[in-house]
């Protein structure tokens, strides 16, 4: 007995009294728990496919999709490959997320400082947009503007607003650049690149030289003038070396008997309501974190940049909003993370992005590895955002020095 | 710059008078007069915003209630009607025979004597206002202005019959007394019952079993946001903690699971479980659409409740589990009698809004199939074409019958604050 009592002893504790063994055998068991789970699900999905000849594999790929897809940014063809049918439904769904991204954090942050307002009347205008954008399902919302559009008139009545905006039940066209040819464009647009690094590297130094000799040096006029002047010198060379302009303005013109619209850029109708949508619905997300940043910061703070003699609009920009953006940017990205997960709602009007156009495929390909692929472009999206977000976060974080 | 401007002390004006005398403050600084001239014309540029946003307000309401007067046709409400409620879990296809509206009904009877003992519990205040209300709501339902045969009386009857039933719960709690726990058993009885009378039970007449693919309406949502709400707090306070927990294998699952499911949207897990989880499971295991619906709510919902609870526990000050640890408890102990509840009092608009979330999230079971209220609303435009230009108005409808449900969920949650003393304390 004594000898039995020894050997269940560690340490000179019993070992079903002693922490560490207890935890040790806690995690080895969670483990082993999850581990037999994950290969029970794997084997039955194994015998599933086997025994009911359930496609399987990622041989898949490279066959020809030959279904059409409704829009996609990247040209695309029936006779297109499932790997490329699912990537030009990332860039869908990509375009979708950075265009309602940069939508909605511009009317975020105007109806969260109009709720800050001290007029009483715009704060409490936007406290109602709030309070029901954010209150109710964002399904119901982008079916409410699937009808409206559906209820606009069709192409041949519909509104022409300023010579180049078509609104109709199809969707929306508008002026677009368009390429002449792919050679002088893709230069021109690399020169212009470059143009901005220039000027933001000028915008920099003229920042630094500006705190360092305590006079004015205009760096975001500098930064601006110095970006558009590279900009327009290489439009000049480009153009005079190609003898055409590398981009000219294409505006959509109504044609044909039947109305349809050539020219310009057209965002079909399941497009406009889902931007419309996720960015009206988002912002609403977007504003209480803006005004819950803003109210963040200390009314002494504000007192005290007054009291230095600051205008109102410089203690805006110097002192309150770099203190407001770290309290604003963590939960800000998660929004950004929100409006491109709902994206995926697109399929209930009608718009083919990664999940729609994945849930088309699984009739044809095997399920199994289809998720896998859209789980993966999912996470990496969300990963992207953090990783940028964290990034700036610790650009703008509290130094303490 | 409204903002900037507005946390400006503003200049008093001079005061005139002879020394020693008290003057009346001028009229156009107090009183309503003062008001407006406080809060709607104190610079220029805020006496544009104004005019802005008055001319905003008069023309949005004027041609608003235009349309609601005028304009619109709200009869699709009414055509749809009962649908909305239950979906199609009482025709003719699904309910063979018979009638088999009394069932849910009964268990809203069972759902309203719990809304009676917690006022009973409470003694009044928003537990009273809100069961109060909503007796009164569901009431008024009774005299809709249906024929008899469309609505009938038994129907109507079992409406009005939720009166009796919140007295009958609030009698039992306030006469017979109640305990927390005695509430959350009864809970949690009350909905299994409600589920089986829901489903039925076969061989017992009256009780024909009902297929879940037909339970439908507002009803499948309230459903699938019940269940989910109650489990995903446990279940993400379990995860939270295992996050936070100094074991490496327990940390890594949780981690792994919160940001897989954080990662992801819910209408893609959805529709996996739809493909996938039959495969993952045995032939004949059974499992319905509805359950593994409620199931990945569930499991979505806890990885943001985790993220949650996570934030207030990092928002505590050790030197709150110091001092436990200090008089002597042990981990665990400290865990749930220390810190858990400073944390979870810390994050509650977080977690309500969780709740809201999910809440509105039950409308994306269309995924797979289910007719819930906004797709049974969709799938009847779909197929009744004289009614497509009325979809506005029915979409309007669903979003303002959404939106009292969640602007209520925000109420009691403010409530329940201001009584814990968040931000007093």
């Amino acid at each position: 007995m004594a000898q039995m009592r020894r050997l269940l002893t560690y340490q000179g504790v019993e070992i079903w009294r002693h922490t560490k063994v207890l935890q040790w055998t806690l995690q080895i068991a969670s483990a082993i728990l999850v581990v037999v789970l994950v290969a029970w699900f794997f084997t039955n999905i194994v015998t599933a496919v086997q025994g009911r000849e359930i496609p399987h594999g990622w041989g898949f790929m490279d066959r020809e999709y030959q279904t059409p897809i409704g829009h996609t940014f990247l040209p695309y063809e029936s006779s297109d490959s499932f790997g490329y049918a699912l990537g030009a439904a990332t860039v869908n769904t990509i375009v979708v997320s950075i265009v309602g991204v940069i939508l909605a954090t511009m009317l975020g942050i105007f109806i969260g400082v109009a709720r800050l307002s001290s007029n009483w009347l715009v704060s409490k205008l936007a406290t109602v947009y709030i309070e029901f954008f954010r209150n109710v399902p964002l399904l119901i919302q982008l079916f409410f503007w699937f009808y409206i559009i559906l209820a606009l008139p069709p192409v041949r009545e519909g509104y022409i607003l300023g010579g180049g905006l078509f609104v109709n039940n199809r969707g929306i066209s508008m002026p677009f650049p368009e390429a002449t040819a792919f050679g002088p464009a893709i230069v021109w647009a690399l020169l212009a690149a470059a143009g901005l690094v220039a000027g933001w590297a000028v915008y920099r130094l003229l920042l630094v030289q500006e705190a360092h000799r305590g006079r004015p040096m205009y760096p975001l006029w500098g930064g601006l003038t110095i970006a558009v002047l590279i900009g327009a010198i290489s439009w000049i060379v480009v153009s005079l070396a190609a003898s055409d302009s590398p981009f000219v303005i294409s505006t959509p013109v109504a044609e044909g008997r039947f109305g349809n619209i050539a020219g310009g850029f057209t965002g079909p109708a399941g497009l406009v309501v889902l931007i419309v949508g996720l960015v009206t619905y988002t912002a609403s997300f977007i504003a209480e974190i803006v005004r819950a940043g803003i109210q963040s910061v200390r009314r002494g703070q504000i007192e005290a940049s007054r009291a230095l003699g600051l205008t109102p609009m410089e203690t805006l920009r110097y002192v309150t909003f770099p203190q407001a953006l770290r309290v604003i940017v963590p939960p800000l990205i998660s929004q950004f993370l929100n409006l491109t997960k709902n994206s995926s709602l697109a399929g209930a009007i009608g718009y083919s992005d990664l999940t729609n156009v994945a849930k088309t495929m699984t009739q044809t390909a095997p399920a199994v590895s289809i998720f896998l692929l859209i789980m993966a472009a999912y996470l990496a999206m969300s990963l992207t955002y953090s990783i940028i977000g964290n990034l700036y976060n610790r650009h703008i974080r509290f130094t303490g020095n | 710059m409204t903002m900037a401007a507005s946390q400006m002390p503003q200049p008093q004006a001079a005061t005139g008078g002879t020394p020693g005398e008290r003057l009346p403050p001028p009229r156009f600084e107090v009183g309503a007069l003062g008001w407006i001239r406080e809060n709607l014309f104190n610079s220029w540029f805020n006496a544009v915003l104004t005019f802005v946003s008055a001319a905003v307000i008069v023309l949005g309401l004027f041609y608003g209630l235009r349309w609601v007067i005028t304009g619109a046709e709200w009869t699709v409400i009414g055509v749809l009607g009962g649908q909305m409620v239950i979906g199609q879990y009482n025709t003719e296809s699904s309910c063979p025979g018979q009638n088999c509206f009394w069932r849910p009904q009964v268990a809203l009877l069972l759902a309203t004597a719990l809304f009676g003992m917690a006022w009973g519990m409470a003694g009044g205040g928003v537990a009273r206002r809100l069961s109060i209300g909503v007796v009164v709501v569901i009431t008024l339902f009774a005299f809709l202005p249906y024929s008899f045969e469309r609505m009938g009386m038994d129907v109507r009857l079992l409406l009005v019959a939720n009166i009796p039933a919140l007295l009958l719960g609030w009698a039992v709690a306030h006469y017979i007394g109640i305990s927390v726990r005695g509430i959350v058993i009864y809970a949690v009885a009350a909905f299994i019952v409600a589920v089986l009378l829901m489903r039925g039970l076969p061989g017992i007449p009256g009780l024909q079993p009902v297929m879940v693919s037909n339970w439908g309406g507002l009803t499948l949502n309230l459903l699938l946001a019940v269940a989910p709400i109650s489990l995903s707090l446990p279940v993400g306070i379990a995860l939270a903690l295992g996050r936070r927990s100094n074991l490496p294998v327990v940390k890594l699952l949780c981690v792994v699971f919160i940001e897989v499911f954080r990662g992801v949207p819910l209408i893609t897990l959805l529709f996996m479980s739809q493909v996938l989880v039959p495969l993952a499971f045995p032939e004949d295991f059974p499992v319905n659409s509805l359950f593994r619906a409620g199931i990945i709510i569930t499991l979505f919902s806890s990885a943001y409740m985790a993220e949650n609870i996570r934030g207030g526990l990092q928002a505590l000050h050790p030197g709150q589990a110091e001092a436990a640890r200090a008089l002597g408890l042990p981990g665990w102990q400290t865990t749930i009698l220390i810190s858990l509840p400073q944390a979870i009092r810390n994050v509650i608009p977080a977690i309500v809004g969780q709740f809201i979330a999910l809440y509105k999230d039950t409308t994306l079971v269309y995924i797979i199939g289910m007719l819930d209220v906004v797709e049974i609303s969709r799938a009847f435009i779909q197929g009744n074409a004289q009614y497509l230009s009325n979809a506005k108005e029915l979409f309007i409808f669903l979003a303002l019958v959404f939106w009292v449900f969640t602007y209520t969920m925000s109420y009691v949650s403010g409530k329940v604050e201001e009584h814990l003393g968040v931000g007093e304390r």
